[in-house]
């Protein structure tokens, strides 16, 4: 939306000496994080390691992840955008109602206290999670944070991050852009790519039943999203490539079991930091990768007859 | 006047910016039925979807439910166009000029970017009305848009002038980000002007505020009242009179500005 | 095989200025003669026929620009629409194209070569994938190091020999082709926040090493490793009103090594601040003219959309901070940084009225074209589709003089640019936008026409309006197929990327190792990017 400001994990190893984590619980999703890239490690400029660094955790209740936080600042289910939006007050110094500070859960002294230790910070991060971009708000709590983040530039060295989903969400966003533009929710329907989630973006498309055929590779929306676009899915012919037979293959016409990515099938991963890293397989598979049946497929629709209008009518508007 | 018949309802949104007085006023009959649309990724005709009358004017009239279909008025600056039914996401996205009216309920996006002329929503909206698209830094720019039902998310997001009434309420962040103008709902849900710069949003009924709002006075603009004959010409009556009642100025959004404005109703009890 | 008659040929490599003569091809290269019937003719009559274009510094693919696309969907809402079809690819082109609109774009406009400036090795597999998707072009890129802190520890310790050995290495382990130095020790001061103004202080956080140090030891190392392209550099100070003196310092610095002075306009500024900024352009060219171990490309800007994009993150904050735009910036561990503010360049703006005389005034007060080459540093100064803009603005004083005429008044006073009436001939163009970037960077087979080098040619319509004759060609051939014809892409082929494999003592390796484990958090087996991830690799062995 705004803009990011962030770096690679290896600056947070080296230089963070106080960490946030907003509406993630990493001791249970990212159980590497910690000790890799932001709590334990030794540092270049933080030999101390852990003692070296202060963590505060943001969220709606205690989860495993609470043990290893310095500060445990508990917010009240949907009021992290009203935290939020309070800190960037109190950050220049402006005023706030403290009456509606208190609503959040948290004091006006207690947002005073973390900003004066978020400005005081050598090297801060903030990292959030699905707690924050997922719960009401959804991209505005996480524009919320970015842009925080860039205010607090001004002040100190402060950078942000999202702890990505599992699977390689992060190399999906990145090849998508530099073949379309778009990090998701592409729409090819016109031949050229267009952007707009809500319009475009999968749930929507599902929900409103815009779509009248479907391809699912990788991910399993049967078990995760909303009733009206299972019921959706179940209706039109659906299409499942994975490994595993899902919830999603169930209700589809059609399943194709393919060879699991890293573990038979080669290629590359980014990182949630869009680090690069190759993909070395180390056990053959009975089953074709998905690359193999997208390339099987994609061949034979090209042989079909106008499989692709002639040009695309340029419709005439205002 | 030109009018179209929807004769069958389409498997998966239509995209039709074809359809606006711009575009039609030239056009004979047999032109505008084989003017180019967009079932999902084929081309289709209008002729396949719509039964067409008349020909060569500004006033364009949709009968049936056109609630998958997208885009209509797209950028119009002249003529009318009536919906007589639902109408679909985009309705005059761009537009710059003339009317359009919609019986019905429309989607996300109602006047997207807009620049002027007028928009009236018999029933719902969706989201975004008014709105910047993905990335832009500005919304709508002028032009009006009253809608009688409710309205969706994000209303007026970074418009920097024009007019957005709602008779019924809004959703999630009216006025986001707003630089200008006037949004007016007969209430709202949470985060109502979030980090707007300047404007005035005006709710009818008490409203959740966020903590960087400060309420500075009750009083009853001048502005207001002006803004109120306006509508009234429109069948939208607001209250004003220092008789029924006072409005509550906050200000705000502290985050990034003082000078945004939310005006909270406050009946006179008797 | 080929045969392209009756053309006027400008190809200064080989002093042939407007002569018309045939041009022979045969096997992907130039030839002296074809025979038979096998022959394919096309009659360039009345036709300009060059050797096709090489662009030497720009922003096409990996991390950095990736993040800009993210930032700008609007930017994509309103660009170029590439239509899919059986042949060519969806995309969008604008201020950020997608890659295979890169590739589209650059060969529509008779651009056969492109250099990527900026290449963290961190994320150079990223690049690499990009540039496999950019079809037609042939690619080479730059490896960033002037903020390696690796490398900044061995000259902070005067270990000048293992340092050579290291940046070899890490120039293979990139697969580079070139060693760029952006804003020396300023990007790794950013790491705390701050950034590095006075070449001669140490950079923050060292007691010995300042960007001095850096620019002389890295332009030293460039030269002993024989890499075909010299350093290149884009200077401290970037953007700052008063930033000549740190320009010149920097050029004098090199005490008579090679080096490539990036995008110059951004570096030639005097004044004391926004409102007194000013062109020292005459300045630069005169010390650049007497100082011929150096050559650098314009980075000119035009009036319109563009994305800042640059290693130079300590710039980019302080962008944010005075336009108040969105703001993106990644730092890169131990190596590198980015920062990206998309901007607006408008004609009534006195401090971009300066700033668009000053690359103009570059490009016309250095004498020799054979040193000083077309570019907008895109997508920071211009877009590269707008070349053809600035050919004409070069050609026409005429054209030049309205154009400045349409400037806020105040900025006359502070450019130089209407006093100046040199106008680029035909031959000279095709320098500034060939044949010299191709011998900077050290490519033989390209930047001419003859036999020997790659059949990479572009053919265009006389038209006294340059602009509208540079946008068009009518032919544009790539290693001997006619690519585009007539604006249509007719043929997509796959360029090939330059590499060089710099030598280094293999025990290099078990140096680095224990460091990399340190202080980087990948494993090390992972970081050199593998060879067989490259497509059409040419590597050029520097043993």
């Amino acid at each position: 939306m705004g803009g990011k400001v962030t770096c690679t994990l290896g600056e947070v190893k080296n230089r963070a000496d106080f960490i946030i984590y907003w509406g993630g619980n990493p001791a249970d999703c990212h159980p590497l994080h910690f000790t890799r890239y932001t709590l334990n490690p030794k540092g270049k400029h933080v030999p101390e390691g852990r003692k070296g660094r202060t963590m505060v955790l943001v969220d709606v209740r205690e989860t495993p992840s609470v043990r290893f936080a310095d500060i445990f600042l508990q917010v009240r289910p949907g009021k992290d955008f009203e935290v939020v939006t309070t800190l960037r007050a109190l950050l220049k110094n402006r005023p706030v109602d403290e009456a509606r500070v208190a609503e959040t859960g948290l004091s006006l002294d207690q947002l005073r206290d973390f900003v004066g230790r978020m400005k005081s910070a050598r090297f801060g991060v903030l990292f959030f999670g699905m707690g924050l971009s997922m719960t009401r708000g959804k991209h505005m709590n996480s524009a919320a944070v970015l842009t925080l983040v860039a205010e607090l530039n001004a002040f100190t060295k402060f950078v942000s991050m999202p702890m990505r989903g599992h699977g390689n969400v992060t190399g999906a966003d990145v090849v998508m852009r530099w073949s379309t533009g778009f990090p998701f929710g592409v729409n090819l329907s016109r031949g050229y790519p267009r952007f707009n989630p809500g319009e475009f973006s999968t749930i929507d498309v599902l929900v409103r039943g815009d779509n009248d055929a479907a391809l699912i590779l990788g991910a399993d929306p049967g078990a995760t999203m909303p009733q009206p676009a299972i019921d959706h899915l179940a209706r039109i012919p659906t299409i499942v490539l994975d490994p595993k037979v899902t919830h999603t293959s169930r209700l589809a016409r059609v399943h194709i079991t393919t060879a699991t990515s890293g573990i038979s099938a080669p290629g590359t991963v980014y990182r949630m930091d869009e680090i690069p890293l190759p993909l070395k397989p180390i056990l053959k598979s009975p089953y074709p990768t998905d690359e193999e049946v997208i390339r099987r497929i994609s061949e034979r629709v090209r042989a079909k007859p106008a499989w692709l209008p002639a040009s695309y009518a340029k419709v005439p508007c205002a | 006047m030109i009018t179209l018949r929807l004769k069958e309802e389409p498997s998966v949104p239509i995209e039709a910016e074809a359809l606006s007085p711009d575009v039609v006023a030239a056009l004979r009959r047999d032109e505008i039925r084989a003017l180019p649309m967009f079932l999902g990724k084929r081309q289709v005709r209008v002729g396949d979807f719509f039964e067409v009358e008349g020909e060569a004017s500004e006033e364009l009239e949709i009968h049936g439910d056109a609630g998958r279909i997208k885009w209509l008025g797209r950028g119009m600056t002249r003529g009318r166009l009536r919906i007589a039914g639902n109408a679909g996401m985009h309705l005059g996205a761009y537009m710059k000029g003339g009317t359009i009216e919609v019986s019905g309920n429309a989607s996300d996006w109602v006047g997207g970017e807009m620049s002027g002329g007028l928009i009236r929503i018999g029933g719902n909206a969706g989201g975004q009305v008014g709105a910047a698209y993905r990335g832009s830094r500005t919304g709508m720019t002028d032009g009006t848009i009253l809608i009688e039902g409710s309205a969706g998310l994000e209303v007026g997001m970074r418009m920097k002038r024009g007019t957005i009434a709602v008779k019924g309420s809004v959703r999630d962040f009216a006025g986001l980000e707003m630089k200008g103008g006037t949004i007016i709902a007969g209430g709202a849900e949470l985060r109502t002007g979030a980090w707007m710069m300047r404007g005035t949003i005006v709710s009818l009924t008490p409203i959740p505020l966020l903590p960087t709002f400060a309420y500075a006075c009750s009083y009853n603009p001048t502005f207001l009242r002006l803004c109120t004959r306006e509508l009234r010409t429109h069948g939208f009556s607001l209250p004003s009179e220092a008789s029924e009642g006072s409005f509550r100025l906050y200000t705000g959004d502290a985050a990034v500005s003082d000078r945004g404005e939310i005006l909270v109703w406050q009946p006179r009890v008797s | 095989m080929l045969r392209i008659t009756g053309g006027k040929i400008y190809d200064p490599a080989n002093g042939i200025n407007g002569e018309v003569r045939d041009v022979c091809i045969s096997g992907g290269r130039i030839v002296e003669r074809v025979d038979g019937p096998e022959v394919r003719t096309i009659d360039a009559s009345g036709m300009v026929v060059m050797p096709g274009g090489v662009d030497i510094h720009t922003h096409v693919a990996g991390a950095a620009l990736n993040f800009a696309r993210a930032m700008t969907p609007e930017n994509h809402r309103v660009a170029a629409k590439f239509i899919h079809s059986p042949t060519l690819r969806a995309g969008t082109g604008g201020t950020t194209p997608t890659t295979f609109a890169t590739g589209y774009l650059y060969s529509g406009m008779g651009y056969t070569t492109v250099n990527e400036a900026a290449v963290p090795i961190l994320s150079a597999r990223h690049t690499h994938e990009e540039l496999r998707d950019t079809p037609i072009v042939d690619k080479s890129s730059c490896v960033l190091m002037a903020n390696n802190e690796i490398l900044l520890d061995l000259f902070e310790a005067g270990e000048t020999e293992r340092a050579k050995d290291v940046l070899a290495w890490l120039v293979w382990a990139a697969k580079g082709y070139g060693v760029k130095a952006v804003n020396p020790g300023g990007v790794a001061a950013w790491k705390w926040g701050k950034d590095a103004k006075v070449l001669s202080q140490p950079v923050h956080g060292y007691s010995k090493v300042t960007p001095s140090i850096i620019i002389a030891q890295m332009a030293a190392i460039v030269d002993r490793l024989k890499l075909p392209h010299p350093l290149h550099i884009h200077c401290n100070n970037l953007g700052m009103p008063g930033n000549v003196s740190t320009t010149l310092e920097t050029m004098a610095v090199l005490e008579g090594k090679r080096a490539h002075m990036a995008h110059l306009q951004f570096h030639a500024y005097g004044g004391e601040d926004w409102h007194t900024i000013r062109s020292e352009a005459a300045r630069v060219a005169d010390f650049f003219n007497a100082h011929p171990n150096l050559t650098a490309d314009a980075g000119a800007i035009l009036f319109g959309d563009a994305v800042t994009i640059t290693a130079d993150a300590p710039w980019q904050h302080l962008l944010y901070q005075l336009t108040g735009r969105k703001w993106g910036n990644l730092d890169v561990e131990n190596e590198t940084g980015c920062g990206i503010v998309p901007y607006v360049y408008k004609g009534n703006n006195v401090v971009n009225a300066v700033q668009w005389a000053v690359g103009l005034e570059l490009l016309l007060l250095i004498d020799d074209p054979w040193r000083i080459f077309l570019t907008t540093d895109h997508p920071n100064g211009a877009c590269f589709w707008r070349y053809p803009e600035i050919i004409h603005l070069l050609m026409n004083a005429d054209f030049r003089r309205e154009s400045i005429r349409k400037l806020p008044s105040k900025a006359l006073k502070r450019i130089v640019l209407n006093d100046l009436d040199r106008e680029y001939t035909l031959s000279e163009i095709a320098i500034i936008t060939s044949a010299g970037p191709a011998r900077a960077l050290g490519m033989p087979r390209k930047g001419h026409l003859g036999p020997g080098a790659d059949a990479d040619v572009r053919i265009y319509n006389e038209n006294p309006n340059r602009e509208l004759m540079f946008q068009h060609p009518r032919y544009v051939l790539k290693g001997g197929e006619v690519v585009v014809e007539e604006g249509d892409i007719r043929k997509v082929v796959d360029g090939r990327e330059f590499v060089v494999r710099p030598s280094y003592d293999a025990s290099v390796e078990e140096f680095l190792r224990p460091l990399f484990e340190q202080y980087y958090t990948i494993a090390f087996e992972n970081y050199p990017v593998e060879r067989e991830r490259l497509e059409g690799a040419d590597i050029r062995d520097l043993g």
